[in-house]
């Protein structure tokens, strides 16, 4: 009897040890001066030239930076590691003038050599680092580019093969940033793993599937940063993310599935954030097949769909209604314009002038998941039933994303379900590459294959000014046109959402769907 | 004994080489290609032409195939396409991670599974005797995933009891304590299945073990109630426990795939998951024939396991 009670006791005491170091060990995860980032996936590489995923670039944009940026709460180009900068008469030749002053954390000096380098090792085989990495955009943002001329120590100069407008906005994409020539030398094919730039924070240590730890960079050019480090980590499941935020093993977490909105906006202990992104979800609709190369037939898809119901019901309001490719806002929008309304007995009259009183028999096509897809069956089971209900019969179809991909260049899709993320606001970087006809799929991603030809025209001419009103008012007659004739039915731009801890102070979101902490302080 | 085992170790040449036939093959004949995912929606045939090229995926799949394997054979399991960095000190770097987690689990499993076994076969139709067969076909039936979000939710989110997820604290952590708080929900998760497989085979192979002659003569002859059922009854039992729980090793080493994933464990489960989406080839490929050389491994220290437990088993 008294063994037994011994025991007991022992056993009490053991637990009350193990639960009290337990909760010293929990209560130690938030540091002072330490960010907690919780990411959905873990960044693949740190060199943004050589990135085609959202996370490598959230962390490895905070390492390097590019000649010119955006705000902290647009997507207007504004002066980054380049003060200043002239566009000759022709289009063709962008000089650049260079911040002075400026060291890579390395301890090299920032220069136009540095300029050069950085874009040259992509774009020139012969280049003694281009074989060191693969640049899957190279082609995609420099292929225009001739070359990159050093003026002097401070001035760069970009010489293009011809005139494209959207040239800066190309120079603010992560494959545009400026590298330590100093440390791709030293460190050759092991760079991405450990970058060095002139960013806002410096790369300390990457622990495979567990954490990429960065310091602030107490010397950053731009403004005293105010967070000491910011360690990332990886977690897949959407659960323990959040999980981990509401019990301080993170501060700030990234895509907050629509589901847990709810519950996350009612919550004293997290603020909830929301931020539309330069994104479009679209059901594409192959222009070339019968019946959909018939304008009204597409015009009758658009008033068949409940696009509201779609970003209240499955979206959560994470979606904010598209009307065209170009976000709402944003300097090449056309504000006359309003997003198709849901209008069933329009679609069904329009079916039924275009010589469809009955409808039609189509096939959708839907991706499971895919980089920017949101809730892509669920979305589209919704606009299946719509199109069932005007006497559009849907076949829908899902693919793995690596599958889908391929099988959207086979042009046989009629319907299908695709997103954009453009990063910037500019129009060109959105409408010329999705719906210009010199864009047709396979060799390029007009998926839709659309072809009009005023609308063509409208866009080369806006490739040709660089005078952004004249611009604007091209790219607004383009979206009317877009309006008329719609080559997809248009559903939404993506509403990203993030949630923090209290302590946090100071974070937006940002609409390039960057993720900038260098403007949060910590309570 | 030296001969036998010089013989099965040399058997695991053919075995990982067909493995490695077979997830190259299911890899490679899978729709969708590494440069597709790599580029996205943005990318042009151009674009893609150049990346497969630059990442050797042109070659007809046989070549590719030797020329992995002549790799493979100098020690070098290629290049992860994603990460671009050396499959084999990744895989080996998470390795370790995905050891501890299962064997934690098999730990964790057999003890428990074993004890609960033996305790319904020692008191049939008892209350723990139906408790445990209720438990049982809950435990089997529950996937991981949905088993690991709900002990989170338990046990990190109201209770704040246990860290979320992760192997060590985000920051200022790493000591072992941190390590084994941190341990717990995953490897309960990972175990829930096999606890009760465990369980339900040691009770049936006691059942059959307690009824035999010997068992009545050891308590004719007054030996303790405890020496009956573990040292006649349980040791008598082994073999097919062990066999199970071998089984039950290599299940949970594959198990840990989904566990890893909900957890954010550091272990090859994640770095494959991340694999198999990016069509990351040798990254898969190096995962796989690490992970199956390990279970080919175990299933060996199980079958020289017999020989030590029953003398009357020889290897020649």
């Amino acid at each position: 009897m008294e063994d037994e009670k011994t025991m007991r006791t022992t056993a009490l005491a053991v637990l009350t040890v193990l639960v009290t170091l337990g909760a010293a060990a929990l209560a130690a995860a938030q540091p002072a001066g330490t960010l907690l980032v919780g990411l959905v996936a873990e960044p693949v590489n740190l060199d943004p030239a050589q990135v085609t995923d959202l996370n490598s670039n959230r962390v490895g944009r905070r390492v390097v930076e590019t000649l010119v940026t955006f705000p902290d709460e647009s997507t207007q180009i504004v002066p980054g590691l380049a003060e200043s900068w002239t566009v000759s008469k022709d289009g063709l030749r962008y000089t650049f003038k260079l911040r002075r002053g400026v060291a890579f954390h390395d301890g090299s000096p920032f220069n136009a050599e540095a300029v050069k380098f950085s874009i040259e090792r992509q774009i020139n085989p012969e280049h003694p680092f281009n074989k060191l990495g693969k640049y899957p955009f190279a082609n995609f943002f420099f292929g225009n580019v001739k070359a990159v001329e050093v003026v002097d120590d401070a001035t760069v100069e970009f010489v293009l093969k011809e005139p494209r407008a959207s040239f800066l906005a190309v120079l603010t994409a992560g494959a545009a940033s400026i590298v330590s020539p100093t440390a791709v030398r030293k460190l050759g094919a092991d760079y991405p793993s450990q970058p060095v730039g002139t960013g806002p924070f410096k790369f300390v240590s990457w622990e495979r599937g567990q954490r990429v730890v960065l310091e602030k960079n107490p010397t950053y050019w731009r403004y005293p940063v105010k967070v000491e480090r910011v360690v990332y980590r990886p977690i897949v499941e959407d659960q323990a993310r959040l999980t981990e935020l509401l019990t301080g093993g993170l501060d700030l977490i990234l895509g907050t599935p629509p589901d847990s909105v709810p519950q996350l906006e009612g919550n004293p202990k997290v603020t909830l954030l929301r931020q539309v992104g330069a994104h479009v979800w679209y059901l594409g609709i192959n222009n070339q097949k019968k019946p959909l190369d018939d304008r009204r037939v597409r015009q009758a898809l658009n008033y068949a769909v409940n696009k509201e119901a779609i970003v209240r019901d499955v979206l959560k309001g994470t979606g904010s209604l598209s009307r065209g490719p170009v976000l709402p806002g944003t300097w090449g929008a056309e504000t006359g314009l309003k997003p198709y309304p849901y209008d069933p007995e329009r679609a069904r009259q329009l079916l039924a002038e275009a010589g469809y009183p009955n409808g039609f028999a189509t096939t959708m096509w839907v991706p499971e998941s895919g980089s920017g897809m949101q809730s892509p069956v669920a979305m589209a089971t919704v606009i299946q039933s719509n199109l069932k209900a005007v006497g559009v019969n849907v076949a829908l179809q899902t693919f793995e994303w690596g599958a889908y991909l391929a099988k959207l260049r086979t042009k046989e899709q009629e319907l299908f379900a695709l997103s954009w993320m453009a990063g910037n606001e500019d129009p060109d970087m959105v409408m010329f590459p999705l719906l210009h006809s010199s864009q047709w799929t396979p060799d390029g991603p007009n998926r839709a294959l659309y072809k009009n030809g005023a609308f063509d025209e409208l866009l080369r001419q806006a490739r040709l000014t660089t005078d952004q009103a004249r611009r604007a008012q091209l790219y607004r007659e383009a979206q009317r046109i877009l309006m008329d004739d719609p080559p997809w039915i248009f559903i939404d731009h993506e509403i990203q959402t993030a949630a923090h801890a209290r302590r946090v102070q100071g974070f937006k979101l940002h609409p390039s769907f960057d993720l900038r902490v260098e403007t949060i302080s910590l309570r | 004994m030296r001969r036998y085992l010089a013989g099965r170790l040399l058997l695991l040449v053919p075995v990982l080489v067909g493995v490695s036939i077979v997830i190259f093959l299911v890899l490679h004949l899978s729709p969708g290609d590494p440069a597709e995912i790599m580029l996205g929606s943005q990318a042009t045939r151009e674009d893609l032409a150049r990346l497969r090229a630059d990442m050797g995926l042109t070659e007809p799949l046989p070549v590719q195939y030797v020329h992995w394997l002549r790799h493979v054979l100098r020690g070098d399991l290629g290049r992860s396409l994603w990460m671009k960095r050396p499959v084999l000190p990744e895989v080996l770097g998470r390795l370790q991670a995905t050891l501890l987690l299962t064997a934690t689990a098999l730990v964790l499993s057999t003890v428990g599974g074993v004890a609960l076994g033996v305790a319904s076969a020692r008191w049939p139709r008892s209350l723990l005797d139906r408790l445990s067969a209720v438990a049982s076909l809950f435990g089997a039936s529950m996937p991981s995933f949905w088993l690991g979000i709900v002990l989170m939710v338990i046990f990190a989110l109201r209770l704040g009891w246990l860290p979320a997820s992760g192997m060590f604290a985000p920051y200022g952590g790493g000591g072992p304590l941190d390590l084994a708080l941190h341990l717990v929900l995953p490897a309960l998760t990972l175990a829930a299945a096999s606890v009760t497989i465990i369980a339900r085979l040691t009770r049936s192979t006691m059942l059959d073990t307690l009824g035999q002659d010997y068992v009545r003569t050891a308590r004719a002859k007054g030996v303790g109630e405890a020496g009956v059922v573990l040292r006649h009854g349980l040791k008598n039992a082994l073999i097919p426990i062990v066999t199970v729980v071998g089984v039950q090793a290599g299940y949970l080493l594959g198990g840990a795939v989904l566990t890893e994933t909900v957890f954010a464990w550091p272990g090859v489960g994640t770095l494959m998951v991340q694999g198999i989406l990016a069509r990351d080839f040798p990254l898969v490929q190096g995962c796989v024939l690490v992970v199956a050389l390990a279970f080919a491994l175990i299933n060996l220290g199980v079958d020289l396991l017999y020989a030590w437990l029953d003398p009357r088993i020889r290897y020649e």
